[in-house]
């Protein structure tokens, strides 16, 4: 999440809102969001109803797969990135920078 | 004849790990494929955060129209990534 924060500029330039998602409480979430200086949204999906719909549920580890999503402004699915690949967000922010000159 | 039960061991260890070999890169490969694909529209949610005062609640249909979102899914809060 830190390596969002560091692109944060970048990205909001770019018109695109990062929200990060875990199963933990909104709680958790909020001192976690403090510890490692994020001020993005770290959304609580408590229960894990949404990461599940978007199919990414572990078993094993009872809880979400690292993955990014980039989803236009009409609601679609633009890259994803899944494990390892998700940590460095670097094709995000290419990508968005690319689709903000296409449309 | 104390030889030859050396060679079998060490043969059937041999064996045993080669047959494992394949099963065992596979696992570690297997990035299982993503029910979403790209292309496709993003199911929608609604779900809360906390700003430090309030419940505050995002729904992903807030921005259309408006913003692309990155969702950025993470595992457990306090870890890195």
């Amino acid at each position: 999440m830190k390596n969002f924060q560091q692109n944060l500029q970048k990205l909001e330039a770019a018109d695109t809102q990062v929200l990060g998602v875990s199963m933990d409480s909104p709680f958790a979430n909020k001192a976690f969001a403090d510890q490692i200086g994020v001020t993005f949204p770290l959304l609580s999906d408590w229960g894990g109803d949404v990461t599940h719909k978007y199919g990414i549920y572990v078993d094993k580890y009872k809880a979400a797969r690292r993955v990014n999503f980039l989803i236009g402004k009409d609601g679609k699915i633009l890259e994803t990135q899944v494990d390892k690949e998700a940590i460095d967000p670097t094709k995000i922010v290419a990508a968005c920078e690319r689709h903000k000159v296409s449309r | 004849m104390k030889c030859n039960r050396r060679l079998l061991i060490s043969f059937c260890t041999a064996a045993i790990l080669s047959a494992a070999t394949p099963l065992l890169s596979a696992q570690a490969k297997a990035a299982e494929p993503m029910s979403l694909k790209v292309g496709q529209d993003a199911p929608d949610f609604k779900l809360q955060y906390f700003d430090g005062t309030d419940l505050k609640d995002v729904s992903l249909s807030q921005y259309r129209g408006k913003k692309n979102v990155v969702l950025a899914f993470y595992v457990f809060a306090f870890t890195g990534g």
